[in-house]
């Protein structure tokens, strides 16, 4: 399978609206701004070229703020590129991101059916195996998902997201910096899981901060520097790029 | 693959419970509300009022007709001109069409305003509401009021993600566009040489053919549905032409 292309980008640029001098109100807009374009462009991907296959597991490091969010929301066709293409030949998942498509005020189970039907899963014998499946991987207790999360935790947050999405059973899965959240057994148990599904020929992209973490999920490895792809290899080649950055 | 538009009625359905959900979580008369609103004000203008229009027949059924509308119309602009900034969260991580967030968010008003309508149907009958087949003809203007409403709360939306004044700015509009609507007065009390101005205002239209059907027990007057429609139409053709233009910008102003 590995020669089957899942995604592709070609020359991409994609880039932030983003408001000249701090003007975020109308006040600003009249008293600060020039008053024809109140927003500057800033280039946070700049000419990346990329060619993923099916099936293999991709490690993205680099310093925060250097594109590499913005590099996987592109991926998931949830920021449009202003230049160049993007291709991508597999089913999106939801990004595995922190924090992020859940609504605090609703319980677990209801965040659960939201994110299911957002994923095209409807069917009410489905959702209800489902949440079976997901407090199982979670180890969060019914009792637990019955209430509403903003009264949960950090980790069982990340545990309710990642459990999630795993349910979808996403052929492409994005994860960015979810894993360190966790304590150690639930980090342990996710691994697992991603290396289950590597075996299913799960094509993965992996967002870290931990270079031990990329080496061990990952065999390909990209650095990112200043919005462009600077070291494009093995997951070790990658990993060298990204510890000399902070020499 | 890239544009997964999921069109779909299903997600709509969980978006619009969601949306319900919270809406009414922390109350305790929950639905109640879309009645109880609307009707606290009936009381307030029975009270201030009634006395000083005494010429109009009916007042009462005269305030409710266009009152509830009112509600609908203010609540429905209210909730939709935030709702891109409350689903911040979902936008930046899943996919989805944006534009599904805001039809979710005035199916939910809809929902709400026709639980509480049922309700004033009965008040309105027993404040003298004239019960004839022509009472139908509210059905076609409930569902081009929406679109209204929808219409106009996608362009606020939109804006509000950049400028979040627009929506501080509407809730200050708000009450002067009340006042400035027939609504708990007849339009006969202006001077001849103003009136002009006020039917300038949609509102007015909408409340032209509403207080046909409801108060007055006749079918409506076509040519203000015509105009009903053409303003719906020129809303609806702004609001999406504002929304297409802004829309790939949200995720920078989230």
């Amino acid at each position: 399978m590995k020669d089957r292309l899942a995604i592709e980008l070609k020359d991409v640029s994609v880039s932030y609206l983003h408001n000249k001098k701090g003007i975020h109100s109308l006040k600003d807009f009249f008293t600060k701004g020039d008053l024809i374009s109140p927003f500057e462009k800033k280039v946070v991907l700049e000419d990346v070229n990329l060619r993923v296959f099916e099936g293999q597991s991709m490690g993205i490091l680099g310093r925060n703020g250097e594109g590499k969010s913005t590099l996987l929301r592109t991926i998931a066709g949830i920021m449009k590129p202003d230049k160049g293409i993007c291709e991508v030949h597999v089913e999106i998942s939801p990004l595995l991101a922190l924090g992020v498509g859940l609504e605090l005020e609703l319980t677990g189970i209801e965040n659960i059916k939201i994110y299911l039907a957002l994923s095209n899963c409807y069917s009410s014998a489905t959702i209800k195996s489902k949440i079976d499946e997901i407090a199982a991987f979670s180890e969060l207790s019914l009792e637990q998902l019955k209430l509403p999360i903003k009264m949960y935790s950090t980790g069982m947050l990340s545990r309710l997201a990642f459990s999630t999405v795993m349910a979808t059973e996403p052929k492409l899965l994005m994860i960015d910096e979810v894993l360190a959240v966790g304590d150690k057994g639930f980090q342990e148990k996710c691994k697992k899981k991603i290396h289950e599904m590597k075996q299913c020929g799960v094509t993965i992209l992996f967002v870290s901060h931990n270079p031990d973490e990329v080496l061990e999920i990952c065999e390909r490895g990209i650095c990112l520097k200043e919005g462009r792809i600077v070291c494009d290899g093995s997951a070790q080649q990658a990993v060298d790029e990204y510890n000399k950055l902070f020499v | 693959m890239h544009n997964m538009t999921l069109p779909n009625r299903q997600l709509i359905y969980f978006l619009v419970y969601k949306n319900l959900q919270l809406k009414y979580k922390h109350s305790m008369l929950g639905f109640m509300w879309s009645f109880l609103h609307p009707f606290f004000y009936l009381l307030i203008f029975n009270f201030v009022f009634s006395k000083a229009f005494s010429q109009i027949e009916h007042y009462s059924l005269f305030v409710i007709s266009g009152l509830i509308f009112w509600v609908y119309f203010s609540g429905s602009c209210n909730s939709l001109s935030q709702t891109f900034i409350r689903n911040a969260q979902l936008i930046k991580s899943l996919n989805v069409n944006k534009i599904l967030y805001a039809l979710s968010e005035q199916g939910a008003e809809l929902f709400g305003f026709l639980s509480g309508f049922i309700l004033f149907l009965i008040l309105m009958i027993y404040l003298g509401m004239p019960l004839q087949w022509n009472i139908l003809w509210i059905i076609p203007i409930i569902l081009l009021f929406s679109i209204f409403c929808l219409a106009l709360g996608l362009i606020l939306a939109s804006l509000n993600v950049f400028f979040r004044d627009i929506g501080i700015l509407w809730n200050t509009l708000n009450p002067a566009l009340f006042y400035l609507s027939p609504i708990a007065y007849s339009i006969d009390i202006i001077p001849l040489e103003y009136r002009l101005y006020f039917k300038l205002n949609p509102i007015y239209h909408f409340l032209f053919v509403i207080r046909n059907v409801l108060y007055e027990g006749i079918s409506p007057s076509f040519i203000h549905l015509v105009y009903c429609t053409v303003i719906t139409t020129i809303t609806l053709l702004l609001g999406v032409l504002i929304y297409r233009k802004t829309n790939n910008g949200f995720i920078s102003n989230l």
